[in-house]
């Protein structure tokens, strides 16, 4: 037995028929207009049959679409995995190379002091050698000793100077690297660390001659982020030195911090240098917008400032500037910081 | 009125009815909001000219990729005024284009030529995706 989806049509088609041949011979001068309305009636049916085929194929025709529409959109989806993926590796790997940037100007910083009190100490030595020969041979005269106790009492004040400058640099640095590495939450004050990050950064601002203006209160505390607050300096100063002052422009920086409120701070990073056209401001905090892009640029150092301030201080950063105006960045951000989960990605180094 | 020209849009299907030679043509696709709306002055235009009973030739080709089912009978009615103009001794020339490779849409061309016995059916194949 076969289904039939059009048995009822096909069975009135059939009576109709037998109808047919009664008329033929009760009324045959009805036969022709009955004919014509069991064509039409036939017509019709093969009209419904041939419009259930295009209904089903239309049905087939959304029903493919739809598992074309799932399967780009499970592809995009992967796609958008992948590169996010992609761009967390390569913001981890620009936080590794600032840290080695921070490394080396350590390195550069602490050279000097320790210099300094290496050649000292070793002319201390030659000395004290010589003043030993002279006493041994019984040749020390009250003046040479005399020379001899002046030298030593001026080179140890040196040598203990720049030890204490290159201990002194070295708790800073520490301080800042660790802050950096770890993300530890603790109080600082902000004009004293502001400085300590400044420092880290000497060797790239002083090639250069540009200098960096401090204006905050000095007895600001913050319950906060450090290492996060030196990171994002670190990156403002070095999107200046990159782009405001590119090519050997002159000019300044400032950074300005004061207090809206009891528990707000607004820390302004400003600098007079060649500032930027309105449709690079508005992305200026995208991820990969460079104006560098093949010369040093990865278009991701502003973009992490923002997710710092953001998602870590959780605060607000601006940016105003104009060709030839300069550039300004204004933070909001709450002088204790609120207790919230870390986005560890913003984090961990 | 020498011809009927309806530019196609997203969702309905260009009509181009030139009266004056007899060619007539629709293209695109084919899922109006408003069915009567669209196909009211199609009918209408269409049947002003087969009532002018100039026995000339009729070339009707139906390029369209993608109908509904209203469509779809629209179509039939089309075919069944063409099919009625072929009985009365009018020569009617009736071609089903589909893409390459589109075997649903032939047999529907097919299935709906079933019910031309005086219209002459051809089937011919357009490259896929590329008729303007």
């Amino acid at each position: 037995m076969s289904f039939n989806l059009f048995a009822a049509e096909e069975e009135a088609l059939a009576k109709a028929r037998a109808l047919e041949k009664r008329l033929d011979a009760l009324a045959p001068d009805c036969l022709a207009e009955f004919r014509a309305l069991v064509a039409a009636f036939e017509l019709s049916t093969r009209e419904q049959q041939r419009l259930v085929r295009v209904s089903d194929r239309l049905q087939a025709q959304l029903s493919d679409a739809n598992h074309e529409l799932e399967r780009r959109r499970d592809e995009a989806e992967a796609a958008l995995d992948r590169l996010r993926e992609a761009q967390e590796a390569i913001i981890q790997s620009e936080k590794l190379a600032s840290l080695g940037a921070l490394v080396a100007g350590v390195a550069h910083e602490i050279n000097t002091p320790v210099g300094i009190a290496v050649s000292c100490a070793s002319h201390l030595a030659d000395a004290t050698q010589a003043i030993r020969r002279r006493a041994t041979d019984g040749e020390l005269s009250k003046a040479e000793f005399a020379r001899y106790l002046a030298t030593a009492i001026d080179t140890s004040d040196l040598i203990l100077g720049n030890c204490e400058r290159a201990a002194q640099l070295i708790a800073g640095f520490k301080q800042v690297a660790v802050d950096r590495a770890s993300a530890v939450r603790r109080s600082i004050n902000l004009a004293a660390y502001i400085q300590d990050t400044l420092v880290s950064l000497q060797p790239k601002l002083r090639p250069s001659g540009h200098a960096v203006a401090v204006d905050c209160p000095p007895d600001l505390e913050l319950d906060s982020y450090p290492g996060v607050l030196s990171q994002i300096l670190s990156n403002l100063v070095m999107n200046a030195l990159t782009h405001a002052f590119a090519d050997g422009r002159a000019g300044d920086m400032a950074i300005l911090v004061d207090c809206l409120d009891a528990d707000t701070v607004r820390l302004c990073f400003t600098d007079n240098g060649r500032g930027m056209a309105e449709e690079h401001r508005t992305r200026v905090f995208e991820p990969f917008f460079t104006t560098r892009r093949g010369r040093g640029g990865s278009g991701l150092g502003l973009h992490i400032v923002h997710n710092l301030v953001v998602g870590v201080l959780m605060g607000s950063i601006s940016v105003e500037s104009a060709p030839d105006r300069g550039t300004s960045f204004t933070l909001l951000f709450p002088r204790r910081t609120p207790d919230h989960e870390l986005p560890v990605q913003d984090l961990a180094i | 009125m020498d011809c009927l020209i309806i530019p196609a849009t997203g969702r309905t299907p260009g009509v181009s009815f030139d009266f004056a030679s007899g060619h007539l043509r629709m293209t695109g696709e084919s899922y109006p909001d408003d069915v009567a709306g669209f196909f009211g002055p199609v009918f209408e235009a269409l049947r002003g000219f087969l009532d002018c009973a100039d026995g000339a030739a009729i070339r009707f080709d139906m390029e369209l990729l993608y109908f509904n089912s209203s469509s779809a009978k629209a179509l039939m009615n089309i075919f069944q005024m063409l099919e009625t103009v072929a009985k009365g001794g009018r020569p009617v020339t009736l071609t089903w284009c589909i893409e390459e490779n589109d075997d649903s849409m032939r047999e529907l061309g097919e299935d709906f030529a079933e019910d031309l016995r005086y219209v002459v059916f051809r089937m011919r194949e357009m490259p896929a995706g590329g008729v303007p």
